[in-house]
């Protein structure tokens, strides 16, 4: 236990008498941090802006206005087998008409013709939604078969199919790139950490060695630089983690313009705060202690 | 570990760096407790290679060292610290801790072994005290001359009371007044019963001592005389 208290005070003893040095490495490692949140800010837009144009993609089913509810709920329960698909939506006659009449509420003319008709010319519609994009042409196809061909009018699809396919390619090179911007990031910081800590051990070489030839064992010469990476972790995750809730706060207001969500982005730091500060803190904890390890390796070899 | 009677004893210790470098050539050597003996010889002699094995900063190629009864020619790594904490070894760059006070100094190598801050409290003043820097525990080691820095040094040296003194031209860096004092300083400790061996290369320290001297040359022990002059090949 005295052992440990003279670790601790030698480390919080080195903070302190290489202050400059102590404050350039947590500085670091706070705009690397920085650098890995900011690119967890994008794909986080990415994946909300995505998720967002995803949702307003859906494909209706127009039935034939002479197709019974038996027929019809057979086609809803075989769209709904379909795992991939997470929405279903269906609008009765009444319920297509009204939505025909009010988006044509300023169009007397169409109107004055649907009264002509007198009957409800319209039959009922199956608005579905899935997962991906993709998966769209599938449902579709399995809808494209003869059992279904008198009582299936239209489909949307068709027009769509383009725009959706288009879709699906932006989203998918979006993530792509996110995923190789945040591999390149990951590989930037962990070497500039390393170089980081490699020079701050570098400095200090001449005193391992002498501590070495005092009598001090390895551990006892590690000791402080352990606790020393372990409160450089601490001080970095959270200065880190409070300029991101303060960047979140700010960009909040302009991100709610644009996705129609409130405090979008600190609700997200809030609700993953323990993930975040956790995985973090112990990558930057790995590193600094690994890295220093390495360093030391060859300076403790007196 | 084998223990032997002498404080310091070397039985056909060769030491080779590389396949045209010998640094120590079959020395046979050894040291009684309570000597004082001063190794003498030109740069690249073995001076410095005799210090690094006492220490166990390097092992013998081939042949035994025993240190203060112990046999250190295959030392066990984890026992190179306890090793260390029994010998006070003082180096002509003092190699101090330059961010530690030169109290904080001298209590790392009693903190380092793990004893009580009682003791550290008490200890560390005293040997400040007999090297004449009582007054100044709180300065950092380039706050304080040459001589200064080298009195921290034996203070700290002093500190776990050792058998064995190892001074590695320990005044190498010294004008003459202080070099004076350190020799003093180091009769004064042999006279307590530490045996001393001193690396140099000062004529004039080692005829003013007129103790035993041991001649290397090119690795070899080339003179060993009880009370002896300092002369080189």
């Amino acid at each position: 236990m005295v052992a440990f208290l003279r670790v601790f005070k030698f480390a919080l003893q080195d903070i302190w008498r290489n202050i400059s040095l102590s404050l350039m490495t947590i500085l670091i490692l706070v705009l690397m941090l920085l650098s890995v949140n900011m690119l967890l800010v994008i794909r986080v837009l990415t994946e909300e802006a995505t998720n967002s144009v995803k949702d307003q993609i859906d494909v209706s089913v127009y039935f034939d206005h002479t197709a019974t509810d038996k027929q019809i709920d057979e086609v809803k329960n075989y769209v709904r087998s379909f795992p991939e698909v997470t929405e279903l939506t269906f609008l009765s006659r009444e319920e297509v008409l009204q939505q025909f009449k009010d988006n044509y509420q300023y169009n007397p003319e169409i109107l004055a013709s649907l009264n002509e008709l007198g009957d409800n010319p319209l039959g009922p519609t199956l608005v579905v939604k899935t997962r991906e994009p993709s998966d769209y042409k599938k449902v579709i196809a399995a809808l494209n078969v003869p059992e279904y061909e008198h009582i299936i009018e239209a489909k949307t699809f068709e027009d769509t199919e383009k725009a959706i396919e288009r879709i699906h390619t932006i989203t998918t090179q979006v993530e792509r790139f996110t995923l190789i911007l945040t591999a390149l990031f990951a590989i930037i910081a962990f070497l500039i950490i390393f170089n980081t800590v490699r020079v701050a051990i570098y400095t200090q070489r001449v005193e391992i060695s002498i501590k070495k030839l005092v009598g001090a064992t390895n551990w006892f010469i590690r000791g402080p630089y352990v606790i020393e990476s372990f409160l450089f972790s601490v001080f970095s995750v959270i200065t880190t983690f409070l300029l991101m809730l303060a960047s979140s706060r700010f960009l909040d207001p302009y991100i709610a313009v644009v996705f129609n969500r409130n405090a979008f982005l600190t609700n997200y730091f809030q609700s993953n705060i323990v993930f975040l500060l956790g995985c973090q803190f112990f990558a930057v904890l790995l590193l600094t202690v690994l890295t220093s390890s390495l360093a030391m390796r060859k300076y403790l070899r007196v | 570990m084998v223990y032997s009677d002498r404080m310091i004893s070397l039985k056909g210790v060769t030491k080779q760096y590389a396949k045209d470098s010998i640094a120590l050539h079959d020395i046979h050597l050894t040291i009684e407790p309570g000597e004082f003996v001063s190794v003498v010889g030109q740069s690249g002699s073995g001076k410095t290679t005799l210090v690094k094995l006492l220490i166990a900063e390097e092992r013998p190629t081939s042949g035994n060292v025993h240190v203060g009864g112990w046999d250190i020619t295959d030392i066990h790594y984890r026992d190179i610290p306890l090793l260390r904490r029994q010998i006070g070894v003082i180096f002509q760059d003092f190699k101090l801790l330059p961010k530690k006070t030169i109290a904080e100094n001298v209590a790392f190598a009693l903190e380092v072994a793990g004893e009580s801050v009682q003791r550290i409290r008490d200890v560390v003043p005293k040997v400040l005290d007999i090297v004449g820097l009582g007054h100044k525990t709180h300065r950092y080691p380039h706050q304080l001359s040459g001589g200064e820095q080298q009195r921290v040094v034996i203070a700290r040296s002093l500190v776990h009371r050792p058998k064995i003194l190892v001074a590695d031209e320990p005044t190498g860096n010294l004008d003459t007044i202080n070099k004076q004092e350190i020799i003093e300083i180091l009769k004064k400790i042999n006279s307590f019963g530490t045996t001393i061996l001193l690396v140099t290369h000062d004529r004039e320290v080692v005829n003013h001592l007129g103790k035993r001297v041991i001649t290397l040359h090119n690795g070899k022990i080339i003179a060993d005389e009880k009370e002896g002059k300092y002369r080189l090949v």
